[in-house]
């Protein structure tokens, strides 16, 4: 019995194992870096079409690396590289002080930290995104709340973006037994910090993160009523009136109606298109113009495993350094 | 202009190697490691004179990244004067030049424009900086190693091919570490900075990842391997085409599939 144990303990901190276990994790990955991975099934009809496909989809190809396969191959590397470096660990802290090399124990320590962090990230991570415009407020994962106070971008000359960034101030959050809105109230309070969240330049919270993801503006259609009351249509919506409504499709296509609105019009149960420019009506609406509404596009997330990950990368760093350094050294000398 | 000059030095410094790489007796020539040194410093103008126009380190294009890879391969060549185990060695640094004069032909090919662009907001980060200059320096010391593992194969005498094992896996000691830092740690904290999401199995991610394990694999198998093994020198070669294919490749074959969906 103990024999065993012995011989799957002297396998598993076997350096040869490492090497087949590196050269196939790196076909594993070979084959997911050549062929595009989760994506929908029909762009892998479309584009191997006939066996191509049946190979791929059947064989999980198109997921390759949350395939069971894959899982089971770095599932085993990790156990290796666990046996190998506590072993190696012991191994060291045998010998006097000053003869003992901890780089390598470093950098495989950090691995498995990492391989830790990834598959905390793998199970914890989530994602999402809200688009916020000037003076619209959304809520954040521990309950404060975020608003959106201005947004700003540039372009260079050639129309390249230069830069998005969204200025933000954001609540407290509740404190345990308050009512969320109490302190939300205060999420547009002029006197709150106001933040600036950029592309790489993210916002940190507790326990998640703000990103700058994308940025879109959106033409609304002013209209006003008989009563001279002005509203906003984004493009799709409608407004009803007695015996029907209007529905805003889009602005003029051409240079010359770049200014003016097409929309849809029910009336009576009759639909017709109407072309509006400014101070036209558009059944009993009048068309007053077009308005820019910039979005910015904010991506929230959360990471249980990153302080795992980034412990990983450090001890990685400085475990790598460290081995050659003195190896170098050695060499040189 | 400057990389063109560049180019033409690197090829007159070509044709003085193979010159004394004809002549058997003649002595490493000296004139052709300084031609290395001057072509490197230009090319290191024509980064500053860029990073200036942008206001921004010019890194990150294709063009950009040619000049960076090129530069410091040719510095390198210069310093390998001073490395004992190279020095007096003919064909490492004439190897090394073939492929910095590869470099600087693919920049002045179609596939590299050479238009000067600042970057876009994704790109403006320190740390995409400290993780492309990283790869790419890990990657000129892979490419000595690439080449002295290439001799290691084809060399029969014993005493030689000891001294080229323990080139290449020199060149790919310091190249490691470096890599490591830039390619996976620093290519991680960008993403994670610029997208929210550190690792995600994209095609550049998964080749770089290719890239690292094979040089692991060699590091590892180069502890336990018998001295004559082919294998471990194969690695170093095969992890050097795959660093080059996760630059070239994934561009302009992979991303150009995808291009087409
Ligand atoms: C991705 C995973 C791994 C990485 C990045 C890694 C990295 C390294 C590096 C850079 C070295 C120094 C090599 C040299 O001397 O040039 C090393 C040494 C070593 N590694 Fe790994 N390693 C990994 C996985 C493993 C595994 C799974 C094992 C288990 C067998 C292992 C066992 C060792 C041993 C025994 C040494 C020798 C240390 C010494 O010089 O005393 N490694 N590793």
């Amino acid at each position: 019995m103990n024999s065993f144990f012995d011989r799957l303990y002297d396998a598993l901190r076997s350096i040869k194992l490492a090497v087949a276990l590196l050269v196939l994790l790196a076909l594993f990955a070979i084959v997911g870096g050549i062929i595009p991975q989760e994506k929908a099934i029909d762009y892998y009809l479309t584009k191997f079409p006939g066996t191509g496909a049946h190979i791929i989809l059947g064989m999980g190809i198109d997921h390759i690396f949350s395939s069971i396969e894959f899982l089971i191959v770095a599932a085993v590397f990790a156990m290796n590289l666990t046996v190998c470096t506590l072993h190696r660990l012991a191994n060291e802290f045998t010998k006097p002080f000053r003869k003992r090399r901890h780089g390598p124990d470093l950098l495989h320590l950090g691995l498995i930290i990492l391989l830790f962090g990834g598959i905390m990230t793998a199970r914890t991570r989530t994602e999402s995104v809200i688009n916020l415009r000037k003076g619209e407020s959304a809520d954040l994962p521990d309950g404060s709340k975020i608003s959106l106070v201005d947004l700003a971008y540039e372009q260079y000359p050639d129309g390249r973006p230069k830069s998005f960034a969204s200025v933000v101030t954001m609540s407290r959050a509740p404190r345990s037994g308050e009512h969320a809105d109490a302190a939300a109230t205060t999420a547009a309070d002029s006197s709150l910090a106001q933040r600036t969240i950029k592309v790489n330049a993210p916002l940190r919270g507790k326990g998640f993160s703000i990103y700058q993801q994308n940025w879109h503006a959106e033409q609304q259609a002013e209209l006003s009523d008989a009563m001279g009351l002005r509203f906003r249509l984004d493009p799709g919506m409608k407004e009803e009136f007695s015996d029907g409504f209007a529905l805003f499709m889009a602005k003029g296509q051409t240079p010359e109606t770049a200014n003016d609105a097409i929309f849809l019009l029910e009336k009576g149960g009759v639909r017709t298109v109407v072309k509006a420019s400014i101070g036209q009506p558009v059944g009993p609406f009048t068309f007053s113009g077009l308005i820019n509404e910039s979005i910015s596009g904010l991506a929230i997330v959360t990471d249980k495993g990153y302080p795992y990950v980034a412990a990983g990368f450090i001890l990685v760093m400085l475990g790598v350094f460290i081995t050659y350094i003195r190896k170098l050294k050695g060499m040189l000398a | 202009m400057i990389a063109t000059i560049a180019f033409g030095l690197l090829i007159v410094s070509l044709i003085i190697q193979i010159i004394v790489l004809f002549k058997k007796d003649a002595k490493p020539d000296s004139i052709a490691p300084w031609i290395s040194l001057v072509a490197g410093l230009l090319l290191l103008v024509e980064i500053v004179r860029r990073s200036i126009a942008i206001h921004f380190v010019a890194l990150t294009g294709m063009f950009e990244s040619l000049i960076f890879l090129a530069c410091f391969l040719t510095l390198l060549i210069f310093g390998l004067r001073y490395i004992k185990a190279a020095k007096g060695n003919k064909v490492i640094p004439f190897g090394a030049t073939i492929v910095a004069v590869i470099f600087l032909a693919l920049a002045s090919s179609p596939l590299a424009p050479a238009d000067i662009k600042p970057p876009v907001p994704a790109l403006q980060s320190g740390w995409l900086v400290l993780h492309v200059s990283f790869t790419f320096i890990g990657e000129v010391f892979f490419t000595v190693g690439f080449v002295s593992a290439i001799l290691q194969l084809a060399t029969k005498r014993e005493e030689r091919r000891q001294t080229y094992d323990r080139l290449a896996y020199t060149s790919v000691a310091v190249g490691y570490p470096i890599f490591t830092a830039g390619a996976l740690i620093f290519g991680a904290i960008w993403a994670e900075k610029a997208w929210g999401v550190w690792w995600s199995w994209d095609p550049k991610e998964t080749w770089a990842l290719i890239t690292w394990l094979t040089y692991t694999a060699y590091l590892h198998f180069r502890l336990v391997r018998k001295s004559t093994s082919k294998l471990v020198p194969a690695l170093v070669i095969a992890g050097f085409f795959i660093a080059m294919f996760t630059f070239f490749g994934v561009n302009f074959l992979l991303s150009g599939l995808h291009s087409y969906a």
